[in-house]
């Protein structure tokens, strides 16, 4: 994408649609002012995306963030370490499995 | 010398809320930079999904205590593009002028603040804080309320505007006018500030880009790019104004175009002012959402006060299935590392300030 011309990575979301994971990226041409939406299915089980940080450096925090609320794998990143740092990285709270009250767990 | 470890935060002044940053220094030099965030999480996100359309405003508008509205008016804004709302005409004249006055607020507070923390000691501080309260009245006024407004509507406002709105915003943009131009006189001829803003964190054009900043940060490093400009809202089409561009990406120039966009808002109000055609703004009640067709995603974005703002939305029938918020602040903080390497640890504040980050808002 990026030698299309799409050169500005605006957000990457997921959206967790019960039976596949929908992990989307919003990607933006400064040039041409021209947006395009890029939407990849995954297994929820298998999840997991290649990172993009070597191309778009701003995907950094938000693939963290995918890996702590989606459990979504990134591959190709060294360290998993979390976004908010708080959270357990057991549970993912943005799935819609997630239920409320469960007892926390504690990070290992 | 050896390489020391220092914490900062995350409860600490110069950083405008809950953010802790890990400092590697040698001497005083910085080596590297690591900031912790997540303090302030409350899962904005996934609360939105469990409440009706109408009940998330006075989520949305949590994001951003500094300038509530905006977030208000993305978020009412996408769920009147899922649902197929149109916006009453005089209800977008008067979003559109609420919205630069609460820019201005905001930016007002984020240029008061500021140079306070880098040792501009209060005149200017209490000068903007004078004029932001100004805002804030009438805003008060119209909305009732002084923080928190929710008066948005789908379809427009709660009610309509006072009787003497217009009148009220033209004497307001000129008083502010005035006064906002009063301000370079006192920061260029202040060495401190000038010293620790010029040559402070610059954010080179390409890294702007691949590094996804938005907002008078991109400006700032001569990206000509404003959600205002490349996907148009409301009136803004209609509207002649200027993009302030930057090309040195220091913190200074951060400052310059925060200022100049200040200015171009005043005249953007007075444009809109002029066309703002008479009519109801009153919007739909709150209860009155039946089902509604539903596409299957809804983007919006709006040039937020810290940047591009985007609303990615799954809607349902009467909640959002899955909503997801790009926050301007969160990713103009995750440049932090790369720009305040090598810089002085005392300059550490200006760059963290000049981002104008806001917590509410980057945890979610």
């Amino acid at each position: 994408m990026k030698g299309k011309g799409f050169d500005y990575l605006k957000k990457i979301t997921a959206v967790d649609y019960t039976d596949h994971l929908e992990v989307v990226y919003l990607l933006y041409n400064t040039k041409e002012r021209k947006d395009e939406i890029v939407r990849v299915k995954l297994d929820p089980e298998t999840a997991e995306v290649p990172t993009l940080m070597k191309i778009y450096p701003s995907a950094d925090w938000y693939e963290r963030e995918l890996f702590e609320m989606f459990g979504i794998n990134i591959q190709g990143r060294e360290t998993k370490k979390l976004l908010l740092e708080l959270w357990n990285g057991v549970d993912f709270p943005l799935r819609k499995s997630f239920t409320w009250g469960k007892p926390y767990k504690k990070m290992e | 010398m050896a390489i020391m470890r220092i914490n900062v935060g995350p409860i600490h002044p110069g950083t405008h809320g809950v953010l802790r940053l890990v400092v590697d220094v040698d001497g005083d030099t910085i080596k590297s930079v690591e900031p912790h965030i997540g303090f302030l999480h409350r899962g904005v996100e996934k609360l939105m999904e469990t409440r009706m359309y109408m009940q998330n405003p006075s989520y949305t508008e949590k994001l951003d205590y500094i300038a509530p509205l905006s977030w208000d008016d993305l978020y009412v804004n996408s769920v009147e593009k899922a649902l197929g709302i149109p916006v009453k005409e005089a209800a977008q004249y008067e979003r559109v002028i609420l919205l630069e006055f609460q820019r201005i607020a905001s930016h007002l507070l984020w240029l008061g603040t500021m140079v306070n923390d880098i040792g501009q000691l209060f005149t200017l501080f209490m000068w903007c804080f004078r004029d932001r309260a100004k805002i804030l009245k009438l805003l008060e006024d119209v909305s009732g309320s002084r923080m928190f407004y929710v008066n948005l509507r789908l379809g427009g406002f709660n009610k309509n505007p006072p009787d003497d709105f217009v009148d009220r915003c033209r004497a307001l943009a000129d008083y502010l006018q005035e006064r906002i131009s009063e301000y370079p006189d006192v920061l260029d001829a202040d060495s401190v500030f000038m010293e620790r803003t010029k040559n402070i964190g610059i954010l080179s054009r390409n890294d702007a880009i691949s590094y996804g900043v938005s907002g008078p940060v991109l400006r700032a490093s001569g990206v000509d790019e404003d959600v205002r400009i490349s996907h148009p809202y409301y009136i803004y089409d209609k509207l002649k104004f200027r993009i302030p561009v930057k090309t040195n990406g220091d913190a200074y120039d951060r400052y310059r175009v925060r200022y100049e966009e200040m200015l171009e808002s005043i005249s953007i109000i007075r444009q809109a002012l002029e066309m703002m055609p008479q009519g109801d703004t009153a919007g739909m009640p709150i209860r009155l959402i039946g089902p509604a067709a539903k596409p299957d995603t809804v983007v919006m974005q709006e040039e937020l006060p810290r940047g591009e703002g985007i609303i990615y939305m799954v809607p349902d029938k009467q909640r959002p299935y899955r909503i997801s918020l790009r926050s301007p602040a969160f990713i103009n903080l995750s440049v932090l590392p790369k720009i305040s390497e090598n810089m002085r640890f005392a300059d550490l504040f200006s760059i963290v300030g000049s981002l104008d980050v806001i917590f509410a808002e980057i945890d979610r």
